[in-house]
């Protein structure tokens, strides 16, 4: 060993960098190393970059959380917003927890137009539209949500899982229920029951009653494609080998539907989901402005589209004020999905 | 093919008495008080009572009411009116199912004939810029509802009215004063709600066109006749458009499903006197019959067209009668 030799070797000794950092001394298979390290991202990770590169879900994204806050938190701060006001000859003091109400009558200031009063205006019975607007965004959401969530993503869900997983009774009684569905369009089964029981059924609960018949109404009819799709997806993940694998290792049925099954099929219920929540949101507008949903008083998108129809001429804003932020709500959700779909599966984008 | 078409009727005829059935249900726990005592008003008297509970057959026990229910539907007189004492049900609905097919029809050709060229050009036309443009109206026609696109409608002719530019008719199916003139009669009235019925179809067409057109392209039959050098014209005309109207010919019938849901919006936005119309404004005047046959007829339209739907496709393609 000459004196060269010897000294590399006691720098490699002294030498605090592992082989790995150094770039200099890094071979060739110990570059992909580093590649497969410097990539951790998940595919989940992988997915909500893809979405966040989308501007149109963004968009959309924003514009729903805006309609949002304005439903849950602006509301109750616009109660308190505003003067106290002397009605009936200074008989009666209001003050902007009554006309900032979504019900309340403030017909000396009827078909107001933006006032700094009414900051969008009344209605032709004087009922403030900003809040209006913003109870019926209320409304729309919660019936949508638990049309979606209880039923479409629950129940659609677990039975179709079950179904696909275990087959036998249940997914045959499945099988003939979604072929009566499919047969049967959904809003006409929704027309026949809110058309019946919609106006007796205020009369008795009030708007919590109809909120939770309209959204059963809405919901029968969705839940079952869900689940025919969660059935058709747990069919074919059923058969894949790493399910094959961990049932031979002795993992129970309980355990290969909640760890492997339904994590590897819930992009595809989230996507599907929110084009549903689009689609329940035009229809709970539907029936309420057919005058079979939500009922008067109480403040709805369709609704107020339906209160509103005789002063299109004269006052249009009325009108297409609760007609826009309908429409927002129903392109974001689109939008929202579209992205989502593109974002967990790359290869769905022609 | 018989085997396939005796089980197919016997389906729809399972899935009529269905509807039929929760239809009837419907009716027998309407809230809304007794229509007879409503019906008879300060004329109520036991024995009135009687005698026309009898003529409406709301004497009898439920199955009997039912089988009538079924009956009436058979004969297609529909039974007789709670609002109304002494008409029938088919005097309402009939004049009615002849203006929702009419508004239908029309609507369901227009979105065919102007659809699915759109969704064909626009797969030719892959990632170009009439590609995107014709896609984004077609989506937004498919997203916005009717509802939404109506006001607006309404809104801008009657500025027009007041401004004394060019306007259209907001409301009605033919005009209330006859002229003898069709243009001036009809079609000014109807041109515009079977366009907007005919909206969220043509979106749903042309997407669905564009993306089997795409796929159909792809595939290893048409690179083989572009391969042996068959004319561009024919490849698309005949290998891939042929191929690509199978999966559209499915749709069809369910796509029957979005004139039904429209024709409620459109019908009572534009107050024309079809089976929605009379089926919404029964409900205010809690006349039950008319709502229950509404939805009896409507449905059963969906159900018949599926059925032609299905038979149409099991002819084109036999696979489907084999694995079905």
């Amino acid at each position: 060993m000459n004196f060269e030799q010897r000294s590399e070797q006691l720098v490699n000794e002294l030498d605090p960098t592992p082989l790995e950092l150094d770039p200099s001394r890094v071979t060739v298979a110990d570059a992909d190393m580093v590649a497969l390290q410097e990539k951790t991202a998940s595919p989940l990770q992988d997915s909500l970059r893809r979405f966040a590169r989308d501007k149109r879900a963004l968009v959309s994204l924003g514009v729903f959380v805006l309609l949002l806050i304005g439903a849950v938190f602006f509301l109750p701060i616009y109660e308190h917003i505003g003067p106290t006001l002397a009605r009936e000859h200074g008989y009666i003091h209001i003050g902007p927890a009554q006309y900032h109400g979504p019900t309340y009558l403030d017909d000396v200031n009827s078909d107001s137009g933006p006032t700094a009063l009414h900051w969008l205006g009344t209605d032709g019975q004087g009922r403030d539209l900003l809040a209006r607007v913003l109870a019926g965004v209320q409304v729309s959401l919660i019936i949508s949500s638990l049309v979606v969530i209880v039923l479409d993503i629950g129940l659609g869900t677990l039975l179709g899982v079950l179904a696909g997983y275990y087959g036998g009774i249940i997914d045959t009684v499945l099988a003939r229920f979604t072929d009566l569905v499919f047969a049967f369009p959904g809003l006409l089964f929704a027309v026949l029951i809110a058309g019946f029981f919609s106006q007796a059924v205020d009369d008795r609960f009030g708007l919590p009653g109809t909120v939770v018949l309209v959204a059963v109404t809405l919901g029968i009819t969705i839940w079952p494609q869900m689940a025919r799709y969660v059935r058709g997806q747990t069919l074919q993940l059923k058969e894949q080998q790493f399910v094959e694998a961990s049932r031979t290792i002795g993992t129970s049925s309980w355990q290969i539907i909640t760890r492997h099954i339904i994590p590897n099929i819930l992009s595809l219920i989230i996507v599907a989901a929110t084009l549903d929540f689009a689609a329940t949101v035009v229809n709970e507008g539907v029936l309420s402005l057919l005058g079979i949903g939500v009922q008067p008083p109480n403040a709805d998108l369709g609704l107020m589209i339906n209160e509103s129809l005789g002063a299109i001429p004269y006052h249009p804003f009325e009108d297409l004020l609760p007609a826009l932020v309908l429409v927002l709500i129903v392109l974001a959700f689109s939008f929202i999905g579209d992205g989502l779909r593109d974002a967990f599966d790359p290869r769905s984008k022609d | 093919m018989l085997q396939f078409l005796l089980r197919r009727i016997l389906g729809l005829v399972l899935v009529v008495l269905v509807v039929t059935f929760v239809t009837f249900l419907m009716g027998l726990n309407a809230p809304g008080g007794d229509p007879i005592a409503i019906l008879l008003g300060l004329h109520n008297t036991p024995a009135e009572h009687a005698k026309l509970a009898h003529q409406y057959g709301l004497d009898l026990p439920w199955y009997q009411q039912y089988g009538n229910f079924v009956l009436h539907l058979l004969q297609g007189n529909f039974g007789y009116s709670y609002a109304f004492r002494g008409q029938s049900v088919s005097s309402i609905l009939v004049p009615a199912i002849q203006v929702s097919a009419t508004l239908g029809v029309f609507a369901f050709v227009i979105a065919l004939i102007i659809g699915i060229p759109v969704g064909i050009l626009a797969a030719l036309r892959r990632n170009t810029t009439t590609d995107s443009v014709s896609m984004g109206v077609m989506l937004a026609l498919y997203a916005i509802p009717a509802f939404v696109i109506i006001p607006f409608y309404q809104a801008w002719m009657a500025f027009d009215a007041t401004h004394g530019l060019f306007y259209l008719p907001t409301s009605g199916w033919t005009a209330t004063e006859l002229s003898g003139n069709f243009f001036n009669d009809v079609f000014i009235y109807r041109v515009v709600p079977i366009s907007i019925l005919a909206f969220t179809e043509m979106g749903y067409f042309a997407r669905l066109t564009r993306t089997v057109m795409l796929e159909v392209l792809g595939q290893d039959y048409v690179r083989t006749a572009r391969a042996k050098g068959v004319s561009e014209r024919a490849v698309i005309y005949i290998h891939a458009l042929r191929n690509a109207m199978l999966p559209l010919l499915t749709v069809i019938g369910p796509s029957l499903a979005f004139i039904v849901s429209g024709a409620f919006v459109i019908e009572f936005l534009f107050n024309i006197p079809g089976v929605g119309y009379q089926g919404v404004h029964a409900v205010t005047l809690h006349d039950w019959p008319v709502l229950q046959y509404t939805v009896v007829i409507l449905a059963i339209a969906v159900v018949v067209m599926n059925l032609l739907t299905d038979i149409a496709y099991s002819i084109v393609d036999p696979r489907i009668r084999i694995s079905a």
